[in-house]
């Protein structure tokens, strides 16, 4: 064994004292700069906001993803917007006119609009705004190119006069107004000067914000738009940086270096209610939580698939499931109980929730001629469910599996990578045969909310719904332009749908927010950060 | 061999190493079916699925993608991010400095303690101070960097305000564009956001080193050189530092080389408890959303730099021990 001599601990002993030295040193920098970095705050009047994601894009003919959008309501406006009670109203428009086919708008501007730079805002702007992201050469894949302009069946504009543009598109629509809505309006001159790759990271404002800053995964920057006409935003500036982590963002927002975070994950909402320094604010969002039934011929062989194809079977599944209860002890968040496909506020339909009502399921099945087996099983299903894309999503999948279970009903539950494997099945119309699902609705219209369902063979009917009873509905609707007349169209196609029992309808997922004691904001229902 | 054969076998394999990633990074993506399906709306239809495919290219063979992919990486163009409709290569290089500083700060802490640590360890043997040592060296290893960057989140950062929870002030981006004048000033402010993150990494590479350290060197201390030194009279520090150290730095050099790349990927988990906004995080995404172009962009700046620092490693084994002739 290597001892040591007293000579030899001294010349250790020297290099020990010279790396004491080099520590303290370092410690004593590190404490300067640790104090000046907290020094350094945030002036009050820029709102910081966290979330979880960063924008995709910033050019407003490719922004896409929902995070982004928040971003992008600042940066520019609208010819209409939607209120956080889900009314369309005017805003870079004074007004909106349909014509008599119902195939165009005429929308006659505000006077007073300008682009950041000063210019003018006109309808030669707002025809750019429609016809740059429908423009085929640039191969735009966002939200405006890949969903708004298919859905509207946009075919071009009309330029009335400086101040008046028109909207053309193939056929009625009625939802047509709202889809308008989401169209940004943004200037030609600024706009023509960039290359797409450039404008993907360069805003040029028309809304109340302008972009000073994009640090990509970090942070995005705002600050007031001197060129914008209408009154003034509440704050000289936003700043939404990005924090990934849930508990990091919740450290960030306790120690008051956040105003408002999103995505509070549930064993986090007491901590925050009980910080002292900021509350938990819910809101029932308009993404429905469902399980489908999937209809597709390829389950047709399997006993659990034949079963779901009769509509008592699918109606005995939904009584089976204590949806208040997996609310509760899961998402630890009171939710809006999904009756039907329909947002709450704009559910004229007079349809309750199934209640939890395990007898009454068991009875159904007995009926349809589902009984048990001397092993208790009726038949076996496979539930399908991403992993992390909803809250709780797998713990949710399986608590329906153990209620299914319960009634006789063998239910596997089967995670799957969202991005990977779940979407390219659903897309497929292959999930299942029952799959948890979330999709997005609208605050504005029933019938947006109806907008899975476009046809039978529509791109979103992921469960092959195809009962010609409900899809005769769309032809009514399209008769009649009197939104009375069309509501009873609604009620009807309702009707039928949940009778057919279409969708295991769970809830509207409650969107948590963390939001500092030291300012006063309200969530949306529409997964806006909106600062109205 | 000549230094410049070697250099240019080295080269060429790098080269084989660098294309082979990318062929094995290109297929394990693609086989995880069409990403095509990420791109479009909720409500796209089969039509709209089928354009957008096209737009991509994800409808052709995935031997002509591979084709198209190899001919721009030729042309230094790896085509633009399907997330952030930019230059995936320019995206990629843009977060790189951060990932480099994170690297390189934990290296220099698990280096600036481990070596250290291990040469206390090794000249404290059997005593408490070497157990000591090993006792923190094992705990360093055991503890995942997730749930350590997780504590010092809730308790440095939160409970007791003595550093920035998360985020980063540039520093070596202004380095890389010529502005030291920024990166200087930036630099008290640079450092309270890297010690949290840089710790994290470092804690599991600390123990690692100084585990390596201490065997090493105690292998060397019995040699019959060590004892010569000594016998001639040289003080214990001329001993350690230029004749057992010296000679136990081949096996920690080496292992520098590996450890380079695992601090690189140990990058990912961190740069998302901390909000780091690094290459790491940025694969992880690009991953999770199928943004081939990106994926590809990063796993050829992270393959080139681990192969260069491993190159960099072989000839400073040349260096340091003339004995050696890498063949």
């Amino acid at each position: 064994m290597n001892r040591l001599t007293g000579r030899q601990r001294r010349g250790i002993g020297t290099s020990m004292r010279s790396f004491a030295l080099l520590g303290t040193m370092y410690a004593l920098g590190l404490a300067v700069s640790c104090a000046a970095a907290i020094a350094a705050e945030t002036p009050r009047q820029v709102l910081r906001i966290g979330m979880a994601v960063d924008a995709d894009s910033l050019d407003p003919s490719e922004a896409d993803a929902q995070d982004t959008m928040s971003i992008a309501h600042l940066l520019w406006g609208t010819l209409y917007k939607t209120s956080s009670d889900g009314k369309l109203d005017p805003y870079f428009a004074l007004s909106a006119k349909l014509s008599d086919d119902g195939r165009a708008y005429t929308f006659k501007l505000r006077p007073d609009l300008k682009c950041e730079n000063g210019a003018p805002l006109t309808a030669r702007d707002v025809a750019y705004s429609f016809d740059h992201p429908a423009d085929p050469k640039f191969r735009f894949t966002g939200h405006a190119a890949g969903f708004v302009l298919p859905a509207l069946r946009y075919t071009g504009t009309r330029i009335d006069d400086p101040l008046t543009v028109t909207i053309e598109f193939a056929a009625y629509n009625p939802i047509a107004l709202g889809l308008i809505a989401e169209m940004f309006i943004f200037c030609r001159a600024p706009y023509e000067a960039m290359t797409p790759e450039y404008a993907a990271s360069h805003a040029s404002a028309t809304g109340p914000y302008r972009l000073v800053e994009w640090r990509h995964d970090d942070r995005v920057v705002l600050e007031r738009n001197k060129s914008y006409a209408l009154p003034a935003p509440a704050y000289d500036g936003v700043v939404f940086r990005v924090i990934p982590e849930a508990s990091t963002r919740t450290a960030e927002l306790l120690a008051g270096n956040l105003d408002i975070m999103s995505g509070v994950v549930a064993d986090q909402i007491e901590a925050i209610n009980h910080s002292g320094t900021a509350k938990v604010a819910s809101v029932a969002s308009i993404r429905r939580i469902y399980v489908g039934f999937n209809q597709n011929p390829k389950f047709a062989a399997t006993p659990g698939g034949r079963a779901i194809k009769d509509p008592r079977v699918r109606r005995a599944l939904q009584f089976a499931v204590d949806v208040p209860t997996l609310c509760d002890a899961l998402l630890r968040t009171p939710c809006a109980r999904m009756a039907t496909m329909i947002f709450p506020p704009n559910d004229k339909t007079g349809i309750r929730a199934d209640p939890y009502d395990p007898d009454r399921a068991e009875a159904l099945l007995d009926q349809a001629g589902y009984k048990r087996g001397a092993d208790g099983v009726r038949f076996a299903l496979t539930l399908q469910t991403p992993r992390g894309r909803y809250p709780n999503d797998v713990n949710i999948a399986l608590a329906i599996a153990q209620y299914l279970s319960d009634i006789g009903v063998k239910t596997t539950v089967d995670v799957l990578d969202f991005a990977s494997v779940f979407v390219p099945l659903v897309r497929q119309h292959v999930a299942g045969p029952l799959f948890l699902m979330g999709s997005s609705g609208a605050s504005w219209s029933a019938l947006y909310d109806l907008s899975d369902f476009p046809a039978a063979d529509g791109g979103a009917n992921y469960t092959d719904f195809a009962d010609p009873e409900f899809f005769a509905g769309w032809r009514q609707i399209d008769q009649t332009h009197d939104p009375a007349e069309q509501a009873k169209v609604v009620r009807g196609m309702m009707n039928v749908f949940h009778e057919r029992g279409t969708w295991l309808n769970l809830y509207f997922l409650p969107d948590l927010y963390g939001v500092s004691d030291k300012i006063s904001w309200r969530p949306r229902a529409d997964e806006l950060i909106a600062l109205d | 061999m000549g230094l410049a054969g070697l250099l240019a076998q080295r080269l060429l394999q790098s080269f084989v190493v660098v294309v082979g990633v990318t062929l094995v990074s290109f297929a394990t993506l693609h086989l995880g079916g069409d990403p095509t399906y990420l791109y479009v709306g909720e409500h796209a239809s089969s039509e709209e699925i089928a354009a957008t495919r096209a737009k991509l290219g994800f409808d052709q063979p995935l031997r002509m993608q591979y084709l198209r992919f190899a001919r721009g990486l030729v042309h230094g163009d790896l085509g633009d991010s399907l997330t952030f409709h930019e230059p995936a290569l320019e995206i990629v290089l843009e977060r790189f400095p951060a990932t480099l500083e994170l690297t390189c700060a934990a290296m220099l802490i698990a280096l600036a303690l481990g070596i250290p640590l291990g040469v206390f360890a090794a000249l404290h043997r059997g005593r408490p101070l070497d157990g000591g040592i090993m006792l923190l060296a094992l705990v360093g290893q055991s503890i995942p960097s997730f749930w350590l960057g997780i504590m010092l989140v809730l308790f440095v950062g939160l409970a007791w305000h003595w550093l920035p929870i998360s985020g980063r002030v540039p520093l070596l981006d202004p380095l890389f564009a010529g502005d030291w004048r920024t990166a200087w000033n930036n630099l008290p402010q640079a450092l309270p956001f890297l010690v949290m993150p840089s710790v994290t990494i470092a804690v599991f590479s600390l123990a690692r080193t100084a585990r390596l350290v201490r065997s090493s060197l105690l292998e060397v201390l019995s040699q019959d050189y060590v004892r010569t030194a000594r016998a001639k009279g040289l003080s214990e520090w001329r001993v350690i530092v230029h004749h057992a150290l010296r000679n136990a730095w081949l096996p920690v050099l080496t292992m520098l080389g590996l450890e380079f790349g695992f601090l690189l990927s140990g990058v990912v988990v961190v740069e998302t408890v901390f909000s780091w906004p690094g290459v790491g995080r940025l694969v992880f995404n690009a991953i999770n959303h199928r943004d081939i172009p990106l994926v590809e962009a990063a796993v050829i700046v992270f393959s080139l730099l681990f192969v260069s620092v491993n190159l960099l490693v072989d000839l400073l084994y040349m260096r340091l021990d003339p004995r050696i002739r890498l063949t």
